[in-house]
């Protein structure tokens, strides 16, 4: 019996011994020169798709293998690949600069599509309400109705538009109630807010715009 | 008796110079950007006259409508070039005719766009007081058949001579200063293929 108990205390330290052998060879973090190599051949291959920008992956996917990369210590054996890895955080930091830059410009076009929708849906009440409405008809034939309507607003389709283009008393080459509207349809946007209107006998005589900056 | 003539005749000179030039003053960089960004939509609403007569789509009346209105961005007589990859030569139109061209070209339909709107010689002031420029614009333009089949495209740089001179209206009463963008004319540079 007790030699049964000895050898199964054996086996179990033996076993221990194994166990405890193999794990501590995992962490220590040593690899094979087979390994070693494997590795600074991916790490290039990977790092050279980030820095041509050819790589398929998101920013934060990039600086996640990035990140992942540097853990390694290339200093000794292949200081091109710390060169590389430099190249790469510079060409992720620029992805990250133009997804923002992209996302604020989706947010601002996000901002405008309301504001003009808000705009629409608002009852016609003047000029800048026909404005909109003539810049974003959705054919010739629905603009032209919206310049006719408006046409109703002013003295007569000759009424002077004037647009002040700054602060400094610059304007833009006057023009005409009539022709300015049909400008707006052409160029299906707007680009100015009223600045001024000028009535008489309840009709404009005189209308000023400000460019929007 | 001759020199002091020649004195008073100089310092009336002098001062009249002086007067013309303190009543034109040099713009501030400021104002300076907005009559470029002036000039510079001129051109961009151009674009889209071009790219309105040129469609097939446009009723007639509108692009008769547009012609007039792009002819008035124009100094009179002004010429636009033509060119084309089949011929060496650049034929240049007076602007209603190379609109009315343009109008009639036979495809079934007709794609024109331009870019790269930029100067390639920023507005410098003259001695008359007029600013002058060149803008750049590329176009590309593209003809199709009948069954849709794109059967010419070309891409064109083109450069436009631009003239800004300030001038005064007399509107309700009031005097307006305002800045007259004239445009010149439209020299072919280059045409390529793509």
């Amino acid at each position: 019996m007790k030699n049964v108990i000895k050898n199964i205390l054996v086996i179990a330290m033996v076993a221990l011994v194994t166990l405890v052998g193999a794990t501590s060879c995992k962490s220590s973090g040593k690899m094979s020169k087979k390994e070693y190599k494997a590795r600074v051949e991916q790490a290039k291959q990977d790092l050279a798709a980030i820095i041509d920008g050819t790589t398929a992956w998101s920013c934060d996917e990039q600086q996640a293998r990035l990140d992942q990369i540097k853990k390694i210590d290339f200093t000794k054996k292949n200081p091109e690949v710390v060169e590389m890895i430099d190249r790469a955080q510079a060409a992720i930091d620029a992805c990250k600069a133009e997804q923002a830059r992209l996302a604020e410009e989706r947010r601002l076009a996000e901002e405008r599509r309301l504001r003009e929708l808000e705009e629409m849906n608002k009852p016609k009440t003047g000029v800048e309400d026909y404005l909109l409405q003539i810049a974003n008809a959705k054919d010739v034939n629905v603009a032209n109705r919206a310049i006719n309507e408006a046409l109703k607003l002013f003295s007569s389709a000759d009424t002077p538009v004037l647009i002040l283009i700054n602060n400094y008393g610059d304007y833009d080459k006057p023009t005409t109630a009539e022709k300015y509207l049909n400008y707006i349809k052409d160029q299906k946007k707007v680009g100015v807010k009223v600045n001024n209107v000028k009535m008489e006998n309840g009709k404009i005589s005189e209308l000023e715009l400000k460019v929007v900056k | 008796m001759k020199k002091i003539l020649f004195a008073l005749a100089f310092a009336f000179f002098a001062l009249t110079g002086f007067q013309s030039f303190a009543q034109e003053p040099e713009l501030t960089p400021e104002r300076k950007h907005d009559i470029d960004s002036l000039a510079l939509e001129k051109v961009r609403d151009l674009s889209k006259y071009v790219k309105i007569v040129g469609s097939k789509d446009t009723p007639w009346s509108e692009a008769n409508r547009v012609i007039d209105r792009a002819e008035e961005l124009f100094a009179p007589d002004a010429e636009i070039g033509v060119s084309s990859l089949a011929k060496t030569k650049i034929e240049y139109y007076k602007v209603r005719q190379y609109l009315e061209r343009l109008m009639r070209l036979n495809y079934d339909r007709v794609e024109i766009d331009w870019y790269k709107i930029q100067y390639v010689s920023d507005l410098q002031r003259q001695p008359d007081g007029t600013y002058v420029g060149v803008i750049t614009v590329f176009q590309t333009f593209k003809g199709y058949d009948a069954e849709g089949r794109l059967v010419y495209q070309d891409t064109t740089k083109k450069d436009v001579t631009v003239y800004v001179k300030r001038k005064e209206a007399q509107i309700g009463g009031r005097l307006i200063g305002f800045w007259d963008v004239m445009l010149g004319d439209m020299r072919v540079k280059e045409t390529a293929l793509k």
